[in-house]
């Protein structure tokens, strides 16, 4: 048996192993699967803080953001080389496709994150200030007034964050709203740029 | 391949059937008279298009369209579909229509000039809406500024461009949504059930469909791997739901603000039905739509 097979066979069963190790998930791939993974993990830890389920510490936050801040902009987007899908990536050809609004919602995760660290130690907005918490969107707004045409207002929800509040409106604002921005720039990337998983 | 098989199989039906007569078919009933002098809350009736995800389906964002000036193009197994210009434009819109018009489409699935629909239109869904639901929902559409863009025509090869070919399938597969309140539950638990099974038509994109594009009904919420655009959705089975870390809480705030109880944030059209559609409903909806999600009787087969 000569060198060339033996080491046909080692390469082809540590790229078997390394499949089985992380989901088959190698190089850029895996580098930026662990850090959406890493900002997840902070977005768990925020959420039950943003809901008043759990104390609410500046502190957490600020790290948090930290964490989100070394993973956006070119740190994102440099982990996405032309081409660095198929399986098991759920990244989409539309990330190459439309390079310039991806790296805009790269840069975007920086402006919004860097928003709710200097708002970390505003605190949460009052009971009915900030209804649920979340999204930009939250009923009562949009249908209480009775003057307000319907659908009127969508082209802010449908815009791209970098037409939403800056770092600087942000910082004056109770934290929810950076942390409302932080997750609408997910959402954004994720609606466009990410396969639906089963 | 699966569209020769749909091709073929739609045509064995119709071999069975008069063409000529179907052509002639009449569906759909003529609403109550009444139905003109009913008084629509626009308030009432944006929320019912919220939660009915009206403006999701029917505006293009993405492409910078306006509001319900028509949607994104589905593209399905049977063709290209592309959810039409609702606006107040005469020409390209529902400008021209009746009440009575409006109440056959949404609850019937049938044009003004008496076409069924393609179940792309979750039409099915709306079916239990009650005259006041029709009033307030037509209420609101009228306050929707005219957009004169014509909504462009569905892009489906033979047969399926044959649309009295839908009136076989409706005779097939179209059947009332089951949105009626169940005895020893709470009212919250049953507005949920309305919600669910109904205006908010979960089961449309979470169930696997047939050859013939129908929803399977023994596999209610056990998710479908074949949406238009090759995308899915997982299961929203009850037990299914609770192994992933799902409770009626995180639930309830997943569908305010798309963070799920991993702290991924939805993507795809879930990311579209959050922030066009439920992240307007209010807290107590949400919460009787997790509620229903999380303990019903449906179970997958």
């Amino acid at each position: 048996m000569n060198a060339r097979i033996w080491m046909t066979a080692l390469v082809a069963s540590s790229v078997g192993l390394a499949a089985l190790a992380h989901s088959g998930a190698t190089g850029v791939m895996k580098e930026r699967m662990d850090a959406m993974g890493e900002m997840g993990d902070e977005m768990k830890r925020l959420a039950p803080m943003m809901r008043g389920q759990t104390d609410y510490d500046p502190d957490v936050v600020r790290s948090a953001a930290d964490t989100m801040i070394g993973h956006a902009g070119t740190q994102m987007t440099e982990l996405f080389p032309e081409g660095s899908n198929g399986m098991p990536s759920e990244a989409l050809d539309a990330i190459w496709e439309d390079w310039e609004e991806f790296a805009a919602l790269a840069e975007a995760l920086r402006t919004s994150a860097e928003g709710m660290k200097l708002a970390a130690d505003n605190g949460l907005a009052g009971p009915g200030e900030m209804p649920g918490g979340g999204m930009m969107g939250s009923g009562q707004g949009m249908m209480g007034t009775g003057k307000t045409m319907m659908g009127a207002g969508q082209g802010m929800m449908g815009g791209a964050p970098t037409q939403m509040m800056t770092t600087e409106m942000l910082a004056e604002m109770p934290v929810n709203a950076g942390f409302m921005a932080v997750t609408q720039t997910c959402s954004a990337c994720h609606q466009k740029f990410r396969a639906e998983e089963n | 391949m699966r569209r020769l098989a749909r091709a073929a199989l739609l045509l064995c039906v119709i071999g069975g059937a008069s063409g000529v007569g179907l052509v002639a078919w009449p569906i759909g009933v003529e609403p109550p008279s009444t139905l003109e002098s009913l008084e629509g809350n626009v308030d009432r009736g944006a929320y019912l298009a919220r939660a009915s995800g009206c403006i999701a389906c029917h505006s293009n964002f993405e492409a910078g369209g306006a509001p319900l000036a028509g949607g994104a193009p589905l593209e399905t197994d049977f063709g290209t579909f592309y959810p039409p210009n609702l606006t107040t434009d005469p020409n390209h819109g529902m400008g021209a229509w009746t009440i009575s018009d409006f109440a056959r489409a949404v609850r019937q699935g049938v044009s003004p000039r008496g076409d069924p629909y393609y179940p792309t239109f979750t039409y099915p869904f709306y079916a239990g809406f009650t005259d006041q639901d029709i009033a307030d929902l037509w209420a609101a559409f009228q306050t929707v500024p005219a957009v004169p863009e014509p909504s462009p025509e569905h892009d489906t090869g033979f047969p399926f461009d044959q649309r009295w070919g839908l009136k076989i399938w409706r005779a097939a597969y179209l059947s009332e949504p089951d949105t009626s309140p169940e005895v020893g539950r709470s009212e919250a638990w049953n507005r949920g059930k309305w919600l669910v099974r109904g205006a908010a038509h979960c089961g449309a994109c979470h169930t696997d469909r047939n050859l013939a594009g129908a929803r399977i009904a023994t596999r209610i919420f056990a998710g479908n791997d074949s949406l238009p655009g090759g995308k899915s959705a997982p299961s929203i089975l009850s037990a299914d739901l609770q192994a992933g870390g799902w409770d009626a809480d995180s639930l309830a705030y997943a569908l305010r603000t798309g963070i799920t109880p991993e702290g991924d944030v939805f993507g795809g059209s879930m990311a579209e039905v959050v922030n066009y559609g439920t992240a307007f409903l209010s807290d107590a909806d949400l919460a009787a739509m997790a509620s229903y999600i999380m303990d019903n009787d449906l179970s997958g087969n």
